[in-house]
């Protein structure tokens, strides 16, 4: 209605007047080319500046009140703790060949101290390809009936009831044990775990339960714990377990556990659950390390770049720096750490600094050049690790569950006497007693604080406000380039056409003409949703690959290649070969592809900033100086200038980077050195990818992949 | 037939400058009551829950007890906790709440009666209290009965901001909301002097609207400050107690009943240092001098005793009402009309002397009049009883002259 009375509007008046937004569209759009230097060196650039803006973090929570109650956990504790640790390290001596043993011993203690006691079988779930699993809740599995009885786990889980809580929360502390071949780091885990578990028992203040999951890594961390927190949200009510059970004896001897008679304790044979969790633990002690002092490791990316609440990571920083003298970590790219550019980018940004602090006082801007190398560092490695999308530790099947979740690893400055292990165990349990009584204090969910951040220290972060900056200036210019490109093809092949037709004067045929030419964007968006679809099909490649047998990485690799270019043959055969299909009179056919071409890589940057941001950040920096550049070289050539040769090598440079394997064995070379590489290793990454269910290989393969192709198409234009 | 016709507007102006007397002396005893001191009753209102507010709590509830130590009874206190931090899970000492890590007082005793708690500590419910508009289904125990003589302590705790306090997170109690309610009850003679004390940030903003005389307001901070808390107690794991409040109680925990420290006193006991604030309070609708007032005017139940000769004579009509009015006060929950006890009394005795005045008319009123006359206490009085004394020879004069 509003639009036809506009229309007639603007046919009252030939030359209507144009509104400002509109007409600086325009100019954008006419000035795209300068629009799009200034918008992506701006984005690069601001990308850099992230570390500087980082601002202090802070307890979000009035609630939390991290380390306002003193600890309660006192050396005999540690002493129960003590105990445990060695007879766990003497049963390791002795050698049961199952490590049913310490199992047991683990529950007896559990029992002791009047927990609720359960074991959770479990049977190791093979991380599968599922095409249609991504984004998908977790399930609860299916019940495969051919499990052996040597292919399982135990997870001992303890629970501690709120004496007078409502039963309706939980918080959860998880130790990875490997019974079969633990080192000394794990029973110390088990250790502080328990000294904490032993106080707890005997506090009045608990208003959440308390479960202490010592999940049995024999088949990996990840495993165990999402295995039991699979039969934990998503109950199956089938007997195979119990069935399972009795047929391995085993297990049947683990159930054989004298049970004294200590108040409220109980063991029981069926699956133990308290209320929702609010947050979760995962406590580990690191065997061997060469640290100076004492060290604590905080671990958060879970899958597809999710992160914990920011509040929880505060607690734990403020609770071991101020309370415990721990110094926290996060991970960092090492060899970020001694690169020279970084450090004179840094002591740039420190001068500028100070030329603004100058000009005004009050400006409280820039770091030391060092504090700017660590924070770029411990950036980059946050968004490598958001970007892949792999959880970096059992935490990250918590996240799956939007349970907050961490993992702290300690590492101890080494050295075996007792003095120094009832130092780390008091430390160690201190700050765990901390932790939890600060979430015990939570009303709510963790809510306050912030979901999306990237970390550049344990005490700092960058806030989504301010790293989307970064991102939409890069890839701001895409809509504009692709704007003036379509307008460009479309007066271009006008001019050609028809000079000699005045614009008040257009006949019938012109008219037809134009409307042909309008809708010739069409034929650009058949290819790019052609090799969109091609892109879809690669990436369904690998789950029938993987079917094939005894198949090695490189093979696998082989194979997926040669599949895929067969795929795009037939595709192109098959659907009238639009890639061949130039006619003389589409001059600018290349524009329009590319035009479409950037549109369709804009929706997809756009919608994986959406999913994981560190993702799109890391496709971004690739895909939109391939797009922008992206022009058929035989103009080029044909041009022969400065510039147009300076357009072909950055062209062929960014044309073999942006090639996912090629982008891949660059990072890695990058990382680990260019020695180890292996052409098996890329498939080795894509299998790791989608066991993880990680968006990000959604992304190499139905956007980068297809965006490549057809840049590289355009780069070989006949035009 | 005639003269009975005249007789009786004579009778009629007989009586009348016997009434008239009545009405008069009658109408200057209940004016003069109505400033006297009558009872004392405390509001303490803490307005936040959440267990991190612990603090709230244990302010209101220190409050409490020192008012009931300083003679405010339990039925003249209304207490509003907004949460149970004493049952709360995460208490250490279940049922039990202290607003100092020594731990030698538990404040959550034996005696305590708290009338509002939980989600019952709203905005509506506190207006409500302090008007006096309830539902006729809310027991009497929960309603402020005061009179127009009762000294009010209005005690409240919370977060507050910018002439707001925040109820239960939820609501907010705005200084206009305030200000009304006290002016409703100013005009529903609901009080005869109030003393509002509040302890929250920028609590100076919340008196800004008021405007009825009587009114003393107090409170911890400052437009723009900050009310802190005093100390944490490590073993509980919360703030216990905020400044302002601990060092009004430091300030009473010297005192007794008997005590005469005055107002200025209090007032001036506030350091700013100390409370990281500035205390501040409004006194301009306040007519006494602060330094005449002594603190249990607003924090206990002292009341000024007049010794009387005859408690049963109606002679001196000032003395007995003031004796009624401090009897009452203890029986007063058996009356149902408490809130006026003296003028109850008054009209009980004009309905009691009228039949006597009809019967040996001349005796108690000229008595009366005798006093009154020798006394001399103001010249209205006088003019007025020489106008009434003029009737009866106007009336006896016209009747002669018939």
């Amino acid at each position: 209605m509003a639009e036809t009375k506009v229309k007639s509007h603007n046919d009252d008046k030939p030359k209507p007047r144009v509104r400002p937004i509109v007409r600086l569209g325009i100019f954008l759009v006419s000035h795209s080319f300068l629009v799009s230097v200034v918008c992506c060196t701006s984005g690069v650039l601001a990308l850099f500046l992230l570390p500087v803006l980082a601002k202090n973090t802070y307890i979000s929570e009035n609630a939390l009140m991290p380390g306002s109650a003193s600890p309660m956990l006192s050396n005999q504790h540690v002493l129960d703790g003590n105990r445990l640790v060695k007879d766990l390290t003497n049963s390791n001596l002795k050698s049961s060949e199952t490590g049913i043993g310490s199992h047991k011993i683990i529950a007896q203690y559990m029992l002791d101290l009047g927990a609720e006691v359960s074991f959770h079988k479990f049977h190791p779930q093979m991380n599968q390809f599922h095409p249609l699993h991504f984004f998908s809740s977790p399930d609860s599995g299916k019940i495969q009936e051919n499990y052996s009885c040597s292919s399982y786990g135990i997870n001992t889980v303890g629970i501690i009831r709120a004496p007078r809580g409502d039963g309706k929360e939980a918080i959860v502390l998880v130790t990875p044990y490997n019974a079969l071949k633990s080192g000394f780091g794990e029973a110390l885990s088990l250790g502080i775990a328990y000294s904490v578990f032993s106080l707890l028992t005997q506090v009045t203040w608990l208003a959440k339960d308390i479960i202490w999951l010592v999940a049995d890594s024999q088949f990996g961390e990840y495993a165990a714990v999402a295995a039991w927190l699979r039969e934990y949200q998503t109950p199956k009510f089938s007997s195979s377990s119990t069935l399972n059970a009795e047929m391995c004896p085993d297990i049947n001897n683990l159930f054989e556990i004298k049970v004294h008679s200590v108040a409220g304790s109980k063991f029981s044979n069926s699956f133990r659950r308290a209320g929702t969790m609010a947050a979760a633990l995962v406590l580990k002690v690191r065997d061997q390390s060469e640290q100076f002092e004492d060290t604590i490791s905080i671990y958060a990316e879970a899958s597809n770049g999710q992160m914990p609440n920011l509040d929880l990571i505060n607690v734990v920083n403020y609770l071991a720096v101020h309370r415990q003298g721990l110094r926290v970590n996060v991970e960092k790219l090492r060899s970020l750490l001694n690169s020279s550019w970084l450090k004179s980018l840094g002591e740039f940004f420190e001068s500028l600094a100070k030329v603004a602090k100058r000009l005004n006082p009050k400006c409280k801007f820039g770091i030391p050049a060092t504090e700017y190398v660590e924070g770029t560092a411990t950036l980059a490695s946050s968004l490598y690790y958001q970007a892949l999308g792999v959880p970096t530790g059992p935490h990250g099947a918590f996240r799956d569950y939007q349970v907050d979740a961490i993992t702290l690893e300690i590492s101890p400055k080494f050295s075996l006497d007792k003095v120094w292990r009832n130092d780390i165990l008091l430390r160690g349990g201190r700050l765990i007693e901390g932790v939890i009584r600060s979430v015990n204090n939570l009303l709510e969910k963790f809510h306050q604080s912030f979901f999306l951040y990237l970390l550049t220290s344990p005490s700092k972060f960058v806030s989504v406000g301010v790293y989307m900056i970064a991102f939409a200036l890069l890839i701001a210019p895409l809509p504009m380039v692709a704007a003036s490109l379509y307008v460009d093809a479309n007066s271009s092949s006008n001019c050609s056409k028809g000079d000699s037709s005045t614009p008040p004067a257009i006949t019938d045929a012109d008219e037809h003409g134009i409307t042909i030419r309008s809708w010739r964007w069409l034929n650009s968006a058949k290819l790019v949703f052609i090799v969109h679809l091609w892109g879809a099909i690669v990436s369904l490649l690998p789950y029938f690959i993987c079917q094939i047998p005894d198949c090695s990485p490189t093979t696998s690799f082989v194979i997926w290649v040669l599949l895929s270019i067969l795929s795009l043959l037939i595709l192109n055969t098959v659907l009238a070969s639009p890639l061949a299909c130039v006619k003389a009179s589409q001059v600018k056919e290349w524009a329009l592809v590319k035009s479409v071409t950037i549109s369709s890589v804009f929706i997809g940057l756009g919608l994986m900033s959406v999913i994981n941001f560190a993702t799109a950040e890391f496709g971004a920096l690739l895909l939109v100086p391939m797009c922008l550049l992206a022009q058929p070289l035989k103009l080029d050539v044909r041009a022969g200038t400065l510039r147009s040769f300076c357009r072909i090598i950055c062209n062929l440079v960014l044309g073999h980077i942006a090639f996912p394997p090629a982008a891949f064995f660059l990072l890695k070379g990058m990382l680990d050195g260019f020695g180890s590489a292996n052409v098996g290793d890329f498939w080795m990454w894509v299998e790791s990818l989608w066991a993880w269910n990680s968006a990000t290989y959604l992304f190499i393969g139905m956007v980068q992949l297809p965006c490549w192709v057809l840049c590289v198409s355009i780069l070989f234009h006949s035009c | 037939m005639e003269t009975f016709y005249n007789s009786k507007p004579v009778l009629h102006l007989l009586l009348l400058p016997c009434l008239l007397l009545y009405s008069s002396i009658a109408f200057n005893s209940s004016s003069v009551e109505a400033a006297m001191h009558t009872n004392n009753w405390a509001v303490l209102v803490c307005t936040s829950r959440f267990w991190f507010n612990y603090r709230h709590m244990a302010n209101t509830l220190s409050l409490y007890r020192t008012v009931k130590r300083l003679g405010i009874p339990d039925e003249r206190i209304i207490l509003m906790l907004a949460d149970d931090m004493a049952c709360n899970t995460r208490n250490k000492y279940p049922a039990q709440v202290f607003n100092n890590e020594n731990h030698r007082l538990n404040l959550y005793g034996d005696n305590v009666e708290v009338d509002y708690r939980g989600y019952e500590v709203t905005v509506e419910n506190f207006l409500r209290v302090l008007t006096g508009r309830h539902e006729t289904a809310v027991p009497r125990s929960k309603r402020l009965l005061s009179d127009e003589g009762s000294h009010i302590l209005l005690y409240m705790t919370g977060h507050g901001g910018d002439e707001f306090l925040k109820f239960q997170d939820s609501e907010e109690l705005q200084s206009h909301d305030l200000a009304d309610a006290v002016k409703q009850m100013k005009e529903k003679h609901r009080f005869k002097e109030l003393l509002i004390m509040v302890d929250t940030c920028q609590a100076a903003t919340l008196f800004n609207q008021l405007q009825s005389p009587g009114v003393l307001a107090i409170g911890s901070s400052m437009k723009g400050e900050n009310s802190y808390s005093h100390h944490l107690d490590s073993d509980v794991g919360v703030s216990v107690v905020d400044r302002f409040t601990y060092y009004t109680l430091a300030f009473f925990e010297r005192l007794n009943i008997y005590d005469n420290a005055s107002l200025s006193s209090l007032f001036s006991s506030y350091n700013p240092s100390w409370l990281m604030s500035t205390a501040y309070y409004r006194k301009d609708l306040y007519q006494r001098r602060l330094e005449e007032v002594p603190v249990t005017t607003f924090f206990g139940s002292v009341m000024e005793t007049i010794h009387t000769d005859a408690a049963y004579k109606a002679l001196s009509r000032r003395n007995s009402g003031r004796f009624e009015a401090q009897t009452s006060l203890d029986q007063s929950v058996h009356h149902s009309e408490r809130r006026t006890p003296i003028k109850v009394n008054d009209r009980d005795e004009t309905h009691n002397i009228n039949p006597e005045g009809e019967g040996g008319a001349t005796k108690c009123p000229w008595s009366t009049f005798c006093n009154k006359f020798q006394k001399a206490e103001n010249v209205d009085s006088l003019v007025n009883y020489g106008l009434v004394a003029m009737i009866p020879f106007l009336v006896i004069s016209t009747w002669l002259v018939r």
